[in-house]
């Protein structure tokens, strides 16, 4: 039993791990502010997620306390990362290469000088 | 009804944090969680129904595999998108209706659309439309109306 | 079984602190003030992950709590700088 709780525990967090990593390899090389966004504030709280599953395994006294952060932790993400992209795009920041964007003509933006 | 779900709701929060069960600190608890229950707006939508607590609870679990499905999916298709060398990206800001009525229902399908990977709302307009900023334009924009219905139908049984 | 539990904990944990470190150089090297504070967000979030796993290693949840303050502050101060990018005044 000992055994079988620490082997899961050791493959969440090696995934969890991949994850973060593949969150700072995707803010590293993407090219603007929103498609950064996409990489960090999703992935990399996924491999929080991860972690906080592993800690709940190993010490089960306090698997509610972990299961409360993974609850707070994906309830609260989706919110800061809508707030600094709605921030970028109100100051002005540009869309690398847009296909498309059906918001342009809906908002006033503000110039990318003072950012 | 409203301040008996909520504080039915701080007061899990409570016990979850603290994790022991004496007499004492059910008392203190439920004191606090009272407390912080007067301290909020009279007229804040209500977080769940008293009376129709188990099939809130079915729904809300239907809920959460759509969701956590399309966490999935969309986490894959990012990872694989930014471990890809030549990085093939398609952004772009697409306008998705949510065609629900009630305000808790719109933020709480602009959180599911944003807790999934390669989508992002970035504005929310009066008539709620999200415009949402995607890393694949094309493949979102045919899929996204067919799950906001999903969603659509799950959230409108559980907040009207 | 615990031997190689605890150089696993150990390499993530290195590994942790070297993403830190990487995102913190990013951060120095970015073009504008909403894109150095996606950094300072992923800086944040790893912050947490290390606290966890120094709980883990000390076998102390007294850092679980300390996790949750930290990951509250953080959204919260993040939160408030994006308001200030975009209205450039905080309330």
């Amino acid at each position: 039993m000992e055994t079988l709780q620490q082997v899961i525990a050791m493959i969440l967090l090696v995934l969890g791990t991949f994850l973060s990593l593949v969150g700072v390899i995707g803010f590293i090389r993407l090219p603007d502010v929103y498609t950064r966004l996409h990489a960090t504030g999703k992935v990399s709280v996924f491999g929080l997620v991860f972690l906080l599953l592993a800690v709940s395994i190993l010490t089960p006294l306090t698997a509610w306390k972990g299961i409360l952060l993974i609850f707070f932790v994906l309830l609260a993400s989706p919110a800061v990362s809508h707030s600094i992209a709605s921030a970028a795009y109100k100051a002005g920041v540009p869309l690398a290469g847009p296909k498309r964007d059906d918001l342009k003509s809906k908002l006033e933006r503000g110039s990318d000088k003072d950012v | 009804m409203f301040y008996l779900s909520s504080i039915i709701a701080l007061f899990i929060v409570y016990l979850m944090l603290t994790a022991n069960i004496t007499l004492p600190n059910l008392v203190l608890g439920l004191l606090v969680a009272t407390g912080i229950t007067l301290l909020m707006p009279k007229d804040a939508p209500m977080l769940f129904r008293i009376d129709r607590l188990p099939r809130f609870l079915w729904t809300g679990m239907q809920y959460a595999f759509v969701v956590f499905k399309d966490v999935v999916l969309g986490g894959i298709a990012t990872a694989r998108l930014v471990l890809d060398p030549k990085l093939p990206l398609k952004s772009g800001i697409i306008a998705i209706p949510t065609g629900s009525k009630s305000e808790l229902g719109t933020a709480i399908s602009a959180h599911a659309i944003t807790l999934s990977p390669g989508e992002l709302v970035i504005e929310m307009d009066s008539d709620g439309i999200m415009y949402t900023h995607c890393l694949d334009v094309e493949s979102t924009a045919v899929a996204a109306d067919e799950a906001q219905a999903k969603r659509h139908k799950l959230l409108s049984s559980l907040f009207d | 079984m615990q031997t190689i539990l605890n150089i696993v904990i150990w390499v993530v944990l290195a590994l942790h602190l070297i993403m830190i470190l990487v995102a913190a150089w990013r951060t120095w090297r970015s073009e504008n003030s909403a894109a150095r504070l996606v950094g300072l967000d992923v800086a944040s979030t790893l912050t947490t992950a290390v606290l966890i796993l120094v709980g883990i290693i000390g076998n102390n949840s007294l850092f679980l709590d300390v996790a949750i303050v930290t990951t509250a502050l953080g959204y919260l101060a993040t939160v408030t700088i994006a308001k200030f990018i975009s209205d450039q005044r905080v309330f």
